[in-house]
C-alpha cells in the first residue's frame, strides 16, 4: 500500500458521490478516473487510494447512493400513518429518483453480464431492496390491512414491474408516462394485496 | 447483389455473437468482420457507427425470429403462454439476443439515435400481444395496458433470470409472468409455487 496521499483528505463520500454523478452522465467505459477525481476535488491517485477499478467504483457508488435512499425512504416512511400510505410512497419515490439513479443501474446489470462480482454486488442490492417493500407488507399484514400473499413474491413482482417500466422511461418511450407507470405499479399493489384506492 | 445481401446477413450473425459475447464497448469491428468472412472496410461501408451495428443487428435478429412467432396454435392460453417463453432469455439465440437487448437499453440512454430502434421494438412487442389478447376472445379487457405491463414484467424478470438471480430462475420468471398475465385476463391460475 502506497503512503497516504496528500489528497487524502478527500474522504470517500465525497469520491462516490461524484463517481455516482459522472458515470451516469459519461458511463463505466466514458469515465476516467481523473474525471472523478476532479468532480470531488482530488487527484486520481486520491481516488485510486480508495479504489483499484472503475467497476469497484461503480458498485460502491450505487451502494453509496443507496444507503442514501435507504435513509430518505427511512425517514419519509417513519411520518406515514400506515402500511398502505407507505407502500403507495414507495411506488411514488423509485421513478422519481431520476434518469441518474436507473442509468446507473443499466451500467450494473451491463458489468453484471460479464462479471461475477459486479454480479454478486448486483443481487445483493436488488435483495435488500425486495426485503424493504417486503417488510411493509408484512406490516400491512400484521396489522390486518393486506390479504395474505407470499410477502417475498409481491416485493419480487412489484420490483420487476417497476424495473421493467423505469426502462422504458428512460429510453423515451413515447407510449409511456411516469403517471401510467404510477397507476400500473398501484394497481399491482391494490389487486394483489386486496386494498382500494392506494395513492389517492 | 444478392451476394452483398449475404455478405450483410453474415456481418449481421457475426455482430450478434460478438456483441454479446465481448459488449458493445469492447467489440473490435476487425474480430466482426474476420467471424463474417468479409473486410473490415465492408463492415465499415454497411454500418457506420457501432451504434447502427448494435440496431441493425437486433432489428435483424427480432425479424429472423419472426417465423417463430407466427406459429400460432388455436388455443389463446397456450399462444400467450408460448409467446411469454419467447421473450425471456432461454439459453442459446434467446439468452444471446437478451444480452443484446440489455446492452441496447443502456446504450440507447447514451445514444438517442438508438431509441427509435428501441421504441420500434417494443411497439412490434406490445401490437404481437395486443392482437392476441383480442383475438383470444377474453372479453371486455384493456388489451393495451395488458400488454404494457406484460412487457414490463418480461423486461423485470429476464433481466434477472438472464443475471442468474438465485431467487429468479427461468422457470420462475415464466411462472410469475404469466400468473400475472392470467389475472389480466381474468382466467384462474395457481399460484405459482416456486
Amino acid at each position: 500500500m502506497s503512503p497516504r496521499p496528500t489528497t487524502g483528505h478527500v474522504r470517500r463520500p465525497a469520491i462516490l458521490k461524484a463517481a455516482a454523478e459522472v458515470i451516469a452522465e459519461r458511463g463505466v467505459i466514458g469515465t476516467r478516473i481523473a474525471d472523478v477525481a476532479e468532480r470531488a476535488g482530488t487527484s486520481a491517485p486520491g481516488v485510486l487510494y480508495w479504489f483499484d477499478t472503475k467497476d469497484e467504483l461503480l458498485t460502491e457508488a450505487l451502494r453509496f447512493s443507496d444507503e442514501q435512499f435507504y435513509a430518505q425512504l427511512h425517514r419519509e416512511l417513519e411520518q406515514l400513518d400506515g402500511p398502505r400510505e407507505r407502500l403507495a410512497r414507495i411506488v411514488e419515490l423509485w421513478p422519481a429518483e431520476g434518469d441518474g439513479e436507473v442509468v446507473l443501474w443499466m451500467e450494473l446489470w451491463v458489468r453484471a453480464l460479464r462479471d461475477p462480482a459486479v454480479n454478486a454486488a448486483r443481487a445483493a442490492l436488488d435483495a435488500r431492496w425486495r426485503a424493504a417493500i417486503a417488510e411493509v407488507v408484512r406490516d400491512g399484514q400484521a396489522a390486518g390491512e393486506f390479504s395474505a400473499v407470499d410477502p417475498e413474491e409481491f416485493a419480487l413482482t412489484l420490483g420487476a414491474l417497476m424495473d421493467g417500466f423505469a426502462i422504458q422511461l428512460a429510453l423515451r418511450d413515447p407510449g409511456v408516462t411516469p403517471a401510467q407507470v404510477r397507476a400500473h405499479c398501484l394497481a399491482l399493489v391494490e389487486e394483489r394485496l386486496g386494498l382500494e384506492g392506494v395513492g389517492r | 447483389m444478392t451476394v452483398e445481401r449475404t455478405a450483410r446477413e453474415r456481418i449481421l450473425d457475426a455482430a450478434m455473437d460478438r456483441i454479446a459475447s465481448d459488449g458493445i464497448d469492447a467489440v473490435r469491428i476487425a474480430r466482426i468482420a474476420m467471424d463474417a468472412r468479409v473486410s473490415t472496410a465492408l463492415v465499415h461501408y454497411h454500418f457506420a457507427t457501432r451504434e447502427a451495428l448494435l440496431a441493425e443487428a437486433l432489428e435483424h435478429s427480432f425479424e429472423t425470429a419472426g417465423d417463430v412467432r407466427e406459429e400460432a396454435g388455436d388455443d389463446p392460453v397456450a399462444r400467450l403462454k408460448g409467446m411469454i417463453e419467447q421473450c425471456l432469455p432461454l439459453p442459446g439465440e434467446l439468452e444471446r439476443d437478451w444480452v443484446l437487448w440489455v446492452e441496447l437499453w443502456l446504450r440507447a440512454v447514451r445514444h438517442p439515435e438508438l431509441r427509435p430502434t428501441a421504441a420500434k421494438l417494443y411497439a412490434s412487442m406490445r401490437t404481437w400481444f395486443i392482437a392476441a389478447i383480442e383475438e383470444g376472445g377474453f372479453g371486455d379487457v384493456d388489451a393495451g395496458a395488458i400488454a404494457d405491463r406484460t412487457l414490463a414484467l418480461i423486461d423485470g424478470f429476464g433481466v434477472r433470470a438472464l443475471l442468474g438471480d438465485p431467487e429468479v430462475p427461468l422457470e420462475r420468471a415464466r411462472a410469475e409472468v404469466w400468473h400475472a398475465l392470467a389475472g389480466d385476463l381474468g382466467l384462474r391460475d395457481r399460484v405459482p409455487s416456486v
